[in-house]
């Protein structure tokens, strides 16, 4: 069941998704931490960020709007209260970072590059919900390129994986910039800008306007753009969109995915990744795969 | 905290959309705290619509008759929207998930240089729902309640009689006129608070928006403490989605956002920003 990304192995290719999870200990009531491979935390800055006001969330068609807007605790708070604990569970840390500006970004990686017990970082320049930065850098690859070889190089010890938009025409041209700055991995994808208006009030659902929606209703979309960046780079494709079952995980495994994230089905099935990372080791034994590498990229489509 | 699979033992219409619905899960029912809550699935199975599970206030504990030990968890739910109006035509005996119970609930003594005297329980319609237990744990403690419950009509002031068979003084507004005085609850409330003097006394409110402010309003001018059960929409109850803040303004000037489901859904209204309603 073990995957290597970047020199760091997972014991099973099950991650939970940025901001989905919070820090990890929000779910030790619920969940076996040391059961799955990865957890990816909640965005973190250098300074604590307050975030949007609310209403910040809203139920939409099999899955919901979200504006939070970068709230958390700040890198330095993070290490502090979060890390020890977190360090004691048999699973990987992976640190998903925000910024406004370049100089934000490096300013947390160089910080966070030294602390022991974060196997990776993951950039996020793909959140729908900052009024500045958030997916300026993912609009043209030119920009996507430029802030992966900076972080890259702040990075000196830390695998970086760049989290993709899927607010974009091509993915493949983002997950390509990527790969040539030197990224180790792509995290395919965040979430949809959308909408929803309350008809009586003729308000906005979600006060900062729009919103980026998650959860099953965008797992087709997901699973297509985690295909074309296969198709696209070497560097692994980690999958997350809309995964709420063994099923969806396997799906994104055989499209090419290294390893999956599970987001927003964290809310109302808090112990789904446990359960997907038995579910995974239950259908290879079923059928005799001894190395999930046989599953992963294995499509087989039509002639 | 507990996730469990429980069942629907009965479900009540109470009238202007409001319903008791109680679930059998006597582990839950004997960690419950007043004003705390629990997020249910408003459907048989976890991926059925709606995905996200809603928070709903406990208002009593079920005990049984002979033993009188916890049983379960009778829920006032008002058919409001897609989650509770599932829920409320679900079926005796259909099971569905329960996780709780969740958040900090109201704080009786806590921080108080002397003993409370009195309690003023402030309700405007279905914001009665944490109430009950508030009142049987207050009386348990010899500090007496009195409540002011206010609604449209008298339709809305539903389960009134729980709170009558404790023996506790009850002040009764409605818009229309059709029960108590005519007006707004702040009226009544306002003019208790004016004739207590200098007694030990503390607000618990929960309803609107708009009624919790003037509570507040109300009880800060009198610099009584008062605290509010706050309403949000909320992803996880779990402290991780960020979802269910409310904005925070303390005395120094710093803003914060608060999480309903782990700052409250009880919160000492000082602590928040009244002009950025979470809804």
């Amino acid at each position: 069941m073990a995957v290597d990304i970047a020199g760091v192995r997972f014991q099973n290719p099950v991650l939970t998704a940025s901001g989905t999870f919070g820090y990890g200990l929000e779910f030790t009531n619920l969940v076996d931490l040391n059961s799955i491979g990865g957890i990816v935390v909640k965005g973190l800055s250098m300074k604590p960020i307050r975030g949007n006001p609310p209403p910040r969330i809203y139920e939409t068609a099999s899955g919901m709007l979200n504006a939070i807007g970068w709230q958390n605790i700040g890198a330095e708070a993070f290490v502090t209260d979060k890390l020890p604990a977190l360090r004691r569970y048999e699973t990987n840390i992976i640190v998903n970072i925000v910024g406004f500006e370049l100089n934000d970004y490096l300013e947390v990686v160089r910080f966070l590059d030294d602390c022991p017990g974060i196997a990776a970082l993951e950039l996020n320049i793909s959140c729908p919900n900052v009024e500045k930065g958030g997916f300026h850098f993912n609009k043209d690859p030119r920009d996507t390129r430029k802030v992966t070889a900076a972080v890259r190089k702040a990075a000196k010890n830390l695998p970086l994986w760049v989290k993709l938009s899927p607010n974009v025409t091509d993915i493949r041209e983002f997950a390509r910039a990527c790969e040539d700055a030197g990224a180790d991995a792509v995290s395919v994808i965040n979430t949809l800008v959308g909408m929803a208006i309350d008809v009586e009030q003729r308000r906005p659902r979600i006060r900062f306007l729009t919103g980026g929606l998650s959860g099953p209703a965008i797992k087709p979309i997901a699973l297509r753009m985690v295909w074309e960046a296969c198709q696209a780079v070497r560097i692994p494709v980690i999958g997350v969109g809309g995964i709420a079952c063994t099923e969806d995980a396997l799906e994104f495994l055989i499209a090419g995915a290294h390893a999956v994230q599970i987001g927003t089905a964290n809310f109302y099935r808090p112990d789904v990744s446990q359960k997907i990372a038995q579910g995974l080791q239950q259908y290879c034994r079923a059928r005799g795969i001894e190395d999930i590498h046989e599953l992963i990229g294995s499509l087989r489509p039509y002639e | 905290m507990l996730d469990k699979i429980v069942r629907i033992k009965a479900i009540r219409e109470l009238g202007s959309r409001n319903y008791l619905v109680t679930l059998r899960a006597p582990e839950q029912a004997r960690l419950v705290r007043p004003g705390q809550f629990f997020m249910l699935k408003c459907a048989g199975g976890l991926d059925d619509l709606p995905l996200l599970r809603r928070p709903f206030t406990v208002f009593n504990v079920y005990r049984l008759p002979n033993s009188g030990r916890p049983a379960g968890l009778e829920l006032l739910v008002k058919d409001v929207g897609t989650g509770s109006g599932k829920l409320v035509r679900m079926q005796a005996g259909q099971a569905l998930c329960c996780l709780g119970p969740q958040g900090r609930g109201f704080q009786i003594s806590a921080g108080m240089k002397n003993r409370l005297e009195i309690a003023c329980l402030v309700a405007g319609g279905v914001g009665i729902a944490p109430l009950y237990l508030l009142a049987e744990e207050l009386m348990r403690q010899n500090i007496r309640p009195v409540l002011f419950y206010g609604g449209a009509a008298a339709a809305d002031l539903v389960l009134r009689e729980s709170f009558e068979q404790l023996g506790m003084d009850t002040c009764y507004t409605t818009e229309d006129g059709s029960l108590g005085e005519r007006g707004l609850v702040t009226a009544p409330l306002a003019q208790y608070l004016d004739k207590q003097g200098r007694r030990n006394i503390r607000v618990y409110a929960c309803g609107p928006w708009g009624m919790m402010r003037a509570v507040h309003q109300l009880s800060a001018r009198k610099t009584i403490p008062c605290e509010v059960s706050l309403e949000a929409r909320m992803g996880c109850s779990l402290g991780a989605c960020l979802g269910c803040v409310v904005r925070s303004r303390t005395g120094s000037g710093q803003e914060q956002y608060l999480r309903v489901c782990q700052e409250g859904p009880v919160i000492d209204s000082r602590l928040i920003d009244w002009e950025t309603a979470p809804l």
